[in-house]
């Protein structure tokens, strides 16, 4: 029997539980918004015209713009969680505000996009289009929200000097669900904006 | 033997409902045994003959099993039969087993896959094309049947489309075309005695065919949820002879001529019949 | 795998029965809770049997009670929530809860030799956001136009204003939106402990095939709930914010909702949730008919793998439930060809089970009597549904009482009769006391006897073509032969019924002053029985280390009994160790092992 184990501490194999656990949370997420994309899809592939006629193109360049916003802000974030992971020294809070102010700048953004779509004249009542425009780009939104009150979270985990390389799962996990917000983002922007 | 009588129980119930249930579904109104309704559409025989197949392949697997069951427990038992460690998973085991399934696969859901791909392809999914097809618009409501003609002047949205409330009558060894839409909720179109079964939906024109063999009256039922009376939505097709049919059809349509007004909008429900070909 | 950390015990009243994190106490709060709403919706049963065995006759009793404005009598509307709100109750909060949450919860940790889920507080989250579904849906029955009533199946237009206005509809599916909820939290837990949690030296193929069964369950609950969460969504959207996702006018060509899109959303879901709602039972069973019939698991990994292969199949066949749609036919065809393969893997672990019964020294227990039960239910369910997964038949026998026979049989009652197996099976481990087995058997014979009586009758009027979810079948004349055969269900239904309260006895009169249990009353293998009845608060202490399956009966290398823990010590089994010999050809007949 002499062979010699790794030695892991009761935190680490926490911390790949909670990993996994992670990691489930959001192939169910990843779901529920495969499920709202297979509508767009459906809607679209039975529509002869797309838009339908009537309605107005969806704009390119704001969404394009929040594209780099989300990309950014994930790369920020990223660069924070590796710093802590690998021990560099790093100002956290100024990281992790930076993420959450770029999450500010897409919602207002977003807002911006949706006020100038409703002016056109779409709204979620307009027939299918609407509906669908609308509810997979406020359920995304809404997911950015959630985002930014994790991170919220995380930042007063930060200025309490609680995050530190051997214990940072909740900086961990709302990377990772940043990461995931962001991934629907691309995807909504190139199936539905740009498409 | 005390462990016994439940089970013998059992199996007099069981047998005991099996000959009711057979007595009364084969009694004097049932001509076709085994509890259908009386087919007397042209390709109703194929689902008759499948359920009937399948029927008899699975009641054998059904009385391997209850056999085996039996067997187990009454021979195998606590006391009487001492347990042979057998992890079955041998080469030898897993073998047969994937030879078992495999067989019973290919004989019993073989068998139901070749012939409805058949009947599929011939019959259900055929829809006929020649100009002599007897076509019907069905727009279904919560909670009725309405149904257009296009009269003898064979236009659709004309002053003689005859239009009829839970009466769909046609002529006898001819096929019918259906197509069916809903104003509301779905419906679904089904004739028990022609065996065919269609949704009905507001927004799209689903299709149906059929031809029927023999004259009579027999019923259209709904079987699909929609709504507090979807029991009472019962309509009647009415098969008649060719002489009859062309009767009722001039008849209907100089009615409907005489007593047609262009002001009245919900009277002109319909669409243009829809000539996309079936793929 | 990890040494999890022993807890203090809790102390007040609310933080031991009320807001527990212990998987045991949240296992009880679902059973409980999930045997509340099964009597709820067999209630429902009942006087929906009642209508079509005496249609426009008052329910007895306590009709007047139940339906004052109409003077007992079952009305059309009526019926349509009763059908309704039957299956969505009997599903969502009646098996769920029982199957997936009392079973799950208990019996994960405590096979897998854990001392609790690994995330104890979203456990605990995931019950109190069932009982808020639950008031949710408990509120739906008190708006003016009552509850929910365009079937469980909430097909729109049916389902939208359109169809059935009011709040009662919108509330009924925000309670299904937060129960879905909450068994996504149950599954990422389940998921997650049976992935981390395993004791040393248990890989995936020494689980208990329960464990299987609930860890195959969890993935599509995690996978396919959220699906539902989706449609159900767009459904509130619809009936509450003039969204037309799923609304078209009568002729609208362009921007147009689909109605039809609902039904592809909600069979994704469907057709894997109706695997959730069994695989549970496929696992329970697996295990007890080794346990009682004192042999191994007949090719344990063919069973697991087989349930593995049922729950990937199950996303791709969901077509079959819409055949007379009007779908195109190369769908209709590979949709059908799919149904067609999903029996194969179920053929191979049915057969399994057979196979483990045969020559074995079966002790016919209340667990046991349950689980033959569940084979013979769900043999006789699955060969109808040949019928239905091919095209040409199913044209015929859709949406008629055929479907309904076969699904009761294949859902409702293995899952109902696997339920009780699993139930008098745990009861000595959850309460610590026997539940009475002559009073089970009373239980199980009626219940069986009721069950076939039911479901195969009611696969008799649906042949004869009788529709679903009619208020009247006299109506129709081709139906009306069959007045008596409903006669004939719905009194074999009122006996089922009734017979539940045999165990509703049982199981309260055993929690009082049922015999004590010994910590392995069963004499059998798995980890659980290798603690005290009921457990500690933090199961083991220390975590036990793994050295054998759980199916080890009757080893002839075995002497002096014929089960083995899997937490004994590896010379237990006499003779050469287990890698150096071919597996399942040691025994034939002739040993040398003292019974």
């Amino acid at each position: 029997m002499g062979e010699v184990l790794a030695y892991r501490s009761e935190r680490m194999r926490q911390d790949v539980t909670s990993w996994i656990g992670m990691v489930v949370f959001l192939a169910a997420w990843a779901m529920t918004f495969a499920a709202l994309f297979f509508v767009y899809g459906a809607m679209r592939v039975r529509s002869p015209m797309w838009p339908p006629s009537g309605i107005a193109m969806l704009p390119l360049g704001l969404p394009g713009l929040n594209t780099l916003v989300v990309l950014l802000s994930s790369a920020v974030l990223h660069r924070a969680v590796v710093r802590v992971r690998e021990g560099r020294p790093i100002r956290l809070p100024a990281w992790v505000g930076a993420t959450m102010g770029l999450g500010l700048l897409f919602l207002a953004l977003q807002i911006v996009v949706w006020r100038s779509m409703a002016e056109q004249g779409l709204l979620p009542q307009t027939g299918g289009y609407g509906a669908v425009f609308w509810t997979l780009t406020l359920f995304h939104a809404l997911h950015v929200v959630a985002g930014l009150g994790v991170l919220a979270w995380v930042l007063g985990q930060a200025l309490r000097g609680e995050v530190t390389t051997a214990k940072h799962a909740a900086l961990r996990h709302a990377a990772m669900f940043w990461h995931f917000v962001g991934t629907i983002w691309v995807l909504l922007f190139v199936l539905v904006y740009v498409a | 033997m005390k462990r016994l009588i439940p089970l013998a129980a059992f199996g007099a119930v069981m047998t005991g409902a099996a000959a009711a249930f057979a007595e009364r579904l084969t009694g004097p109104q049932r001509e076709a045994g085994l509890g259908l309704p009386r087919d007397v559409s042209l390709d109703g025989y194929r689902i008759d003959s499948l359920l009937m197949s399948t029927a008899v392949l699975t009641t054998i697997l059904f009385v391997i099993m209850i056999v085996w069951l039996v067997w187990a427990l009454v021979v195998h038992r606590d006391g009487k039969h001492k347990a042979e460690y057998d992890t079955g998973d041998g080469k030898k085991h897993v073998t047969t087993a994937v030879m078992i399934s495999s067989a019973v696969f290919l004989i019993v859901d073989g068998n139901l896959f070749l012939n409805a791909m058949v009947d599929m392809s011939e019959a259900f999914w055929n829809f006929p094309t020649s100009d002599e097809t007897v076509k019907i618009e069905i727009n279904a409501q919560q909670w009725a049947w309405r149904a257009r003609y296009s009269g003898t002047d064979g236009e659709w949205n004309t002053a003689d489309d005859v239009v009829t409330l839970n009466d769909v009558r046609v002529p006898e060894k001819t096929p019918v075309v259906l197509q069916l839409a809903s104003v509301d909720v779905i419906h679904s179109f089904f004739l028990p005695n022609l065996r065919v079964k269609t949704d009905a939906m507001p927004g799209v024109i689903n299709r149906l065919w059929f031809q029927a063999q023999e004259t009579g009256q027999f019923e259209i039922a709904c079987a699909q949820h929609c709504g507090v009376h979807h029991y009472k939505m019962r309509g009647v097709l009415t098969v008649l002879s060719d002489e009859d049919y062309a009767d009722w059809l001039r008849r209907m349509s100089a009615e409907a001529t005489r007593a047609y007004d262009p002001n009245d909008e919900d009277a002109r429900w319909g669409w243009e019949w829809d000539r996309e070909e079936a793929n | 795998m990890s040494a999890q950390h022993i807890h203090p015990e809790p102390t007040t009243f609310l933080r031991k029965y009320w807001f527990s994190t212990d998987h045991k106490v949240i296992a009880r709060q679902f059973l409980w809770l999930g045997c509340f709403f099964l009597a709820w919706g067999g209630m429902m049963a009942m006087l929906i049997r009642w209508q079509l065995a005496n249609p426009g006759e008052p329910f007895p009793l306590i009709g007047q009670l139940l339906m004052p404005r109409s003077g007992g009598i079952v009305t059309p509307s009526a019926y349509t929530t009763l059908f309704t709100m039957h299956g969505l109750i009997m599903i969502f909060w009646g098996i769920t809860p029982v199957l997936i949450g009392f079973f799950g919860n208990f019996c994960i940790p405590l096979m897998i030799g854990a001392r609790d889920m690994a995330f104890p507080t979203l456990n605990m989250a995931s019950f109190h956001t069932m009982f808020i579904a639950s008031v949710i849906l408990l509120g739906s029955f008190m708006v003016p136009m009552g509850s929910g009533a365009a079937g469980w199946t909430t097909y729109p237009p049916l389902s939208t204003q359109v169809g059935t206005p009011g709040w009662g509809q919108t509330i009924v599916v925000i309670a299904i939106f937060f129960a879905g909820v909450a068994t996504i939290m149950g599954g990422i837990n389940y998921v997650t402990t049976v992935i981390r949690l395993r004791a040393p030296g248990m890989g995936y193929f020494q689980m208990p095939l329960t464990v299987w069964g609930q860890w195959l369950t969890a993935i599509l609950n995690v996978l396919f709930v959220p699906v539902l969460g989706a449609a159900a969504l767009l459904l509130i959207l619809d009936r509450t914010f003039g969204t037309e996702f799923y609304i078209n006018g009568s002729m609208a060509t362009e921007n147009t909702g689909d109605p039809i899109l609902f039904q592809h959303l909600f069979w994704i879901f469907g057709h894997p949730e109706v695997y959730i709602l069994i695989l549970p039972a496929w696992g329970i069973i697996s295990d007890l008919l080794a346990f009682f019939s004192r042999k191994p698991a007949y090719w344990y990994k063919g069973t697991a793998l087989g349930m593995t292969a049922v729950t990937i199949l199950s996303a791709v066949v969901y077509g079959h439930h819409m055949f007379v749609t009007g779908m195109n036919p190369l769908l209709g065809k590979s949709f059908m060809l799919l149904t067609l393969i999903i029996s194969v893997p179920a053929e191979v672990f049915f057969l399994n089970w057979l196979h483990t019964m045969w020559k074995g020294s079966i002790r016919w227990t209340v667990p046991m009597a349950f689980s033959v039960g569940v084979v013979f239910v769900f043999g006789l369910g699955g060969l109808t549904g040949l019928f239905l997964g091919t095209i040409s038949t199913d044209l015929y026998l859709h949406d008629t009482y055929f479907v309904v026979g076969h699904f009761h049989l294949t859902m409702a009652a293995a899952a109902f009769l696997g339920s009780f197996a699993g139930i008098y099976f745990w009861f000595p481990k959850v309460y610590g006391r026997m539940m009475s087995e002559k009073i089970g058997k009373w239980h199980f014979w009626l219940s069986f006897i009721t069950i076939n009586a039911v479901f195969c009758g009611q696969l008799v009027v649906g042949w004869g073509g009788m529709q679903r979810r009619l208020y009247d079948p006299s109506v129709y004349t081709f139906l009306e032969h069959l007045g008596g055969v409903n006669k004939l269900i719905s009194y074999a239904a009122f006996v089922l019924g009734i017979s539940q309260l045999l165990f509703v006895y049982n199981f309260i009169a055993s929690m009082i002053r049922g015999e004590k249990a010994g910590d392995n009353p069963w004499h059998v293998g798995t980890l659980e029985w290798s603690v005290p009845s009921p457990p500690k608060h933090y199961n083991f202490d220390p975590i036990p280390t793994v050295y054998h399956g759980p199916h080890e009966y009757s080893n002839p290398k075995v002497t002096g009994k014929d089960w083995v823990g899997q937490w004994e010590p590896p010379d237990v089994i006499g003779g050469p160790p287990a890698g150096e010999e071919k597996k399942g050809e040691a025994a034939s007949g002739s040993t040398q092992a003292a019974e």
